[in-house]
């Protein structure tokens, strides 16, 4: 049975909804400056939390920020989607920042002023901020939340096509939300893997990664649901799949064994082989490993044949758990458009491989394109889409 | 059942982990780090297989342990540098990821953190994996008491529960195996509904089951309106609240189901009596449901613990 996907909706730092999004792609822009609170290079959302409340017509409680920037992402997807009994229907969002945003506020409040006056306050778990958006889209029933890192959005697309696939589910809004937080700021920066400068993924000269945030959804659906909501594909979701690096709870095997696993699986379920892939769309963080150990892992699937390939975290930064689910609305804009995306920032291959990305939006005939995400915990997930 | 609740003063019975968990990564890891690794391994000497195909963990709040050291951390240190090693291990997923390190597995790996219903979750998931022809899937749910960063007092609306931790894992497989198999038939999870009873029954007739046939039904409850109404359904003498065992934790419902299969595997229970199909109703945030359905029934699919 096939999964279509027939909604798209993203928030990030180069575009508010995916039309603006696209221009940005298109015209090499991006939205990754020298932050003032913060200090390091990120890629923001440029609007607080205050706006967030206004253009979502909330009222003014104290939602957490993946909340805020899940609800317009998720609204755009869903579009004239309605409630319907004939439908089975499902929301799985992903987070690893979940309430985190508001909890650190507090609790850090809390600490330095040694009261427990805003104890109250504190926004919850993970599963908390879903069941938020989950209420202002109306949905209720199948509610889920996936936290696997920085593979997260891409696992929650994936299990709205296994549920679909499956016969458990008709409908599926599916991807991921996270904001920037005082604690992963601070987290990665404690790694020493950030870029000074805005990240040059697979480039020679390297030096790290910027964070970034926003948040991405998709709408999947099949035949079934379809016929009752008359809605129109814009792709299909025919490849997938998650497999395990268990090589370091954060740096990635020089082979990148759990990359490759994943990438083979997930084209052995497409039905298809390497040489059917137009264009891949890279975890590629700019990080000195990653960029090296995906590297190694897509020569391993297509050997001297590799096709056009890019990151495109040089315009939104890495937007942790939302990024396999941005990334996977940029696939579908790529074969809606038939183009290529473009590498920000590349002037030298890796001396190790000689591998030159994409650096334009190219037009191109584009019938299949791969997506990759590898999170902490060597979590490593692979999609691929079709033309419709 | 004569209710009672869980003694303030009761405490987590732990193994010794160094029987599961070298020196050097046991000094490192948080509560429920330990808990899920020393279950996992557990199950694996268990069962007969070398590897699991995949590994699912549900988890509410994660390795809460070590996000609240990074927080205080950050506090210390003032803008100035800080370590990362709290920070690594403190994403959802490190449990899962650190079961697939220590076993050196490359399957499947997938963590859901959807509060009360995180263990249903997974343990869906795991069912799913089966059907889709995975052989043999480890699953568990486990959570750490830290409660400084999440209120969830506040969330249950009791200012007095007891909140506690704990783990508990499964190996699933749908390779028939000798003996008094368990099956588990079915898992729903709810969230965000308002006629759980019903949503109840629509669940157990969707399993050509009908309530007459559950012999047991553990539950967890933080409504007092909506026990009156289970407990007039079902019947007291059929009703078991497993929180006077566990405590509370967000995936305390995977107890529930270790309890449900011993109980499946030993009968007669010398209270319960003889007891062939069991229901875990877990209603412990009152909008959220989870049902496991268990039985020693022939299905497709089975449990070997």
């Amino acid at each position: 049975m096939k999964v279509f996907v027939t909604g798209i909706g993203v928030i990030s730092a180069v575009g508010l909804n995916a039309r603006e999004n696209l221009h940005s792609l298109k015209s090499l822009r991006t939205g990754i400056h020298k932050s003032a609170q913060y200090k390091v290079m990120i890629g923001e959302v440029p609007l607080n939390n205050e706006q967030l409340l206004q253009i979502n017509d909330l009222p003014d409680e104290d939602y957490s920020r993946t909340t805020l920037l899940a609800l317009p992402a998720a609204k755009e997807a869903w579009g004239s989607n309605k409630n319907d009994s004939r439908i089975r229907t499902g929301l799985i969002s992903s987070t690893s920042v979940g309430g985190m945003d508001r909890t650190e506020k507090y609790y850090f409040q809390s600490q330095v002023n040694k009261t427990s006056d805003n104890y109250s306050l504190m926004i919850h778990d993970n599963g908390r901020t879903t069941e938020k958006l989950a209420e202002e889209l109306g949905i209720s029933g199948h509610i889920s939340t996936i936290s696997t890192a920085c593979s997260s959005g891409a696992n929650s697309i994936m299990q709205g096509a296994r549920l679909i696939e499956g016969n458990i589910l008709d409908r599926v809004i599916a991807g991921g939300s996270e904001p920037l937080a005082t604690f992963d700021i601070k987290g990665f920066n404690s790694l020493n893997i950030y870029d000074n400068e805005i990240c040059k993924p697979f480039d020679e000269k390297r030096m790290g990664l910027n964070l970034g945030e926003g948040a991405a959804f998709v709408v999947l659906e099949n035949e079934q649901s379809i016929s009752i909501t008359g809605n129109k594909p814009l792709c299909i979701l025919c490849g997938w799949s998650n497999a395990t690096d268990a090589f370091h709870q954060t740096a990635s095997s020089p082979d990148g064994k759990g990359a490759y696993l994943a990438m083979k699986n997930a084209l052995a379920k497409a039905g298809i082989s390497p040489d059917n892939i137009n264009y891949i769309n890279a975890h590629g963080t700019g990080t000195g490993n990653n960029d090296l150990s995906e590297s190694m892992a897509l020569k391993n699937i297509f050997g001297d044949a590799l096709p056009s390939f890019s990151s495109t975290k040089g315009f939104t930064g890495h937007t942790l758990a939302a990024a396999g689910a941005i990334e996977a609305v940029y696939c579908t804009l790529s074969l809606v458009s038939q183009a290529t995306l473009p590498n920000l920032n590349f002037s030298n291959p890796m001396s190790e491989t000689g591998m030159m990305p994409e650096t334009q939006f190219r037009p191109a005939k584009i019938d299949y394109v791969l997506s990759n995400s590898f999170g902490f915990g060597g979590n490593c997930t692979c999609l691929i889409f079709y033309k419709y | 059942m004569v209710k009672k609740d869980i003694d303030p003063s009761s405490v987590l019975l732990t193994p010794d982990y160094a029987e599961f968990i070298p020196a050097m990564e046991r000094r490192r890891m948080s509560q429920v780090q330990k808990m899920s690794i020393a279950c996992a391994m557990d199950c694996l000497h268990q069962s007969t297989i070398a590897q699991p195909d995949a590994i699912i963990v549900g988890t509410s709040m994660g390795c809460s342990i070590n996000i609240k050291n990074f927080l205080d951390k950050i506090l210390e240190a003032n803008n100035g540098p800080l370590s990362p090693t709290s920070f690594i291990v403190s994403t959802h997923n490190t449990v899962a990821g650190q079961i697939a390190l220590l076993m050196k597995n490359h399957g499947y790996n997938m963590t859901y953190t959807q509060n009360s219903l995180s263990f249903e979750q997974s343990l869906g998931d795991a069912m799913l994996c089966c059907a889709e022809g995975l052989k043999n899937v480890l699953v568990g749910g486990a959570d750490e008491e830290e409660d400084s960063l999440y209120n969830m007092r506040e969330r249950l609306k009791n200012d007095k529960v007891l909140l506690t931790s704990g783990a508990s894992f499964f190996i699933l497989s749908n390779i028939r195996r000798q003996g008094n198999a368990i099956n588990l038939i079915d898992v729903g999870s709810f969230g965000l509904i308002k006629n759980t009873l019903e949503t109840s029954l629509d669940f157990l007739k969707a399993n050509n089951t009908t309530d007459l046939e559950i012999d047991m039904v553990l539950y967890a409850m933080s409504e007092k309106s909506k026990l009156n109404e289970l407990t007039s359904f079902f019947g007291a003498e059929r009703l078991f609240d497993y929180q006077e065992i566990t405590g509370t934790y967000y995936t305390n419902s995977a107890f529930a189901m270790n309890y449900a299969v011993d109980i499946l595997s030993n009968r007669p229970h010398p209270i319960f009596g003889e007891v062939k199909t069991v229901l875990v109703y877990n209603n412990l945030i009152p909008e959220n449901l989870g049902l496991i359905l268990l039985g020693t029934k022939n299905e497709q699919d089975e449990i070997a613990q």
